[in-house]
């Protein structure tokens, strides 16, 4: 079973429009380094659980992974050969909405070099093109 | 930071996002000056020297504003959604000898004993703001990590700051913790603690459904 959310009010949701690029969840907060997303997509449980075992297995209990998505958004599938009506079908899946600049996973105690190499394993395993990114101390 | 830049400015006259974006097509920063009790001046100025100068370190500009020399330190820098180009700058008035309230990013020196140990260091707080006067403004805090155990965390308190600074972060603020890192989750782990799907807090229980029709 993939991540979902343990509580919801309402478990079907309205598909809806993912305008803009992101305003928050853009800069890296808790690690040294991270992977922002550059396209807008949605981003499955099962992707994100995905990711975390490519960067985990890669360090080896070293460093520290940072999950900065979660799938609160739930989508509905007809099953195959269904005819269309019938009220809206069951959960498919859960998944997280992503918007350009969104940084997706980040990465703490380890060096840039090691950083790097497991963030493109991560980015492999994402359903949008992503870049590396270091967190800014300073203004600059 | 002792050292000063020295920009070149032009007084905006036309304002809105829309003349703001033709600035940046031009190569331009527009940004904004305040302080001192006097009326807030919206500028420009050459985009690549400032942010040239701002990765050498400056944060003073001297600043030619229509003729009228002004020493302005850099308040608040804006970047855009990617975090790439500076779209936007805060600039305050400030004299040479005056004390400010800055914050100041922290700067980890050495390895710690932790490391050795398989610890890694969390970075609860990255800067500490501090009170000093405006040419003693340092471009980072140091912070010597050397004896930093498992199990030990250095709080803002601790830190040991630069002649003339005083902290006024919070001394009880945590700034870095040294602590092994837990075992990662096997899939069939994370799976096992997942429930089989999310409780809703609207669903009405089985009778009450029922009982209507």
């Amino acid at each position: 079973m993939a991540l979902m959310p343990k509580r919801v009010k309402y478990r079907k949701q309205q598909r809806g429009k993912m305008k803009g690029n992101a305003n928050r969840t853009n800069f890296v907060a808790f690690g040294e380094y991270g992977l922002q997303a550059l396209e807008r997509h949605w981003i499955t449980g099962r992707q994100i659980e995905a990711g975390r075992i490519a960067a985990t297995h890669f360090l080896h209990r070293e460093g520290k992974v940072h999950i900065r998505i979660f799938p609160h958004h739930s989508y509905t599938a007809k099953p195959l050969e269904q005819r269309m009506g019938k009220g809206k079908a069951e959960i498919a899946g859960w998944v997280a909405r992503v918007k350009p600049g969104t940084i997706l996973y980040e990465i703490g105690g380890v060096s840039e070099e090691v950083a790097k190499v497991a963030l493109l394993r991560v980015a492999h395993k994402m359903p949008v093109r992503c870049r590396f990114v270091t967190r800014r101390h300073t203004l600059a | 930071m002792a050292q000063r830049a020295v920009i070149k400015a032009e007084i905006r006259t036309t304002l809105g996002s829309k003349d703001a974006l033709r600035l940046r097509d031009k190569g331009k920063l527009p940004a904004i000056v305040y302080g001192h009790k006097k009326e807030p001046v919206a500028i420009s100025f050459d985009v690549h020297g400032f942010v040239e100068d701002l990765h050498h370190g400056h944060r003073l500009f001297d600043t030619d504003m229509g003729g009228k020399t002004e020493t302005l330190l850099v308040k608040d820098i804006q970047y855009d959604y990617l975090g790439k180009n500076v779209i936007h700058a805060d600039m305050v008035r400030v004299d040479l000898g005056e004390t400010v309230k800055v914050k100041v990013s922290i700067e980890l020196r050495g390895t710690s004993k932790g490391s050795h140990e398989g610890g890694i260091i969390d970075e609860h707080l990255d800067h500490l703001e501090i009170e000093c006067k405006v040419v003693n403004i340092p471009d980072v805090i140091p912070i010597v990590v050397k004896d930093l155990d498992v199990g030990d965390s250095i709080h803002a308190g601790d830190v040991e700051l630069p002649a003339g600074a005083k902290l006024l972060t919070d001394p009880k603020a945590l700034l870095l913790t040294c602590h092994l890192v837990a075992a990662a989750k096997t899939t069939e782990e994370a799976e096992e603690e997942m429930p089989a799907g999310p409780e809703v807090i609207t669903e009405k229980p089985a009778e009450e459904e029922g009982g209507e029709e």
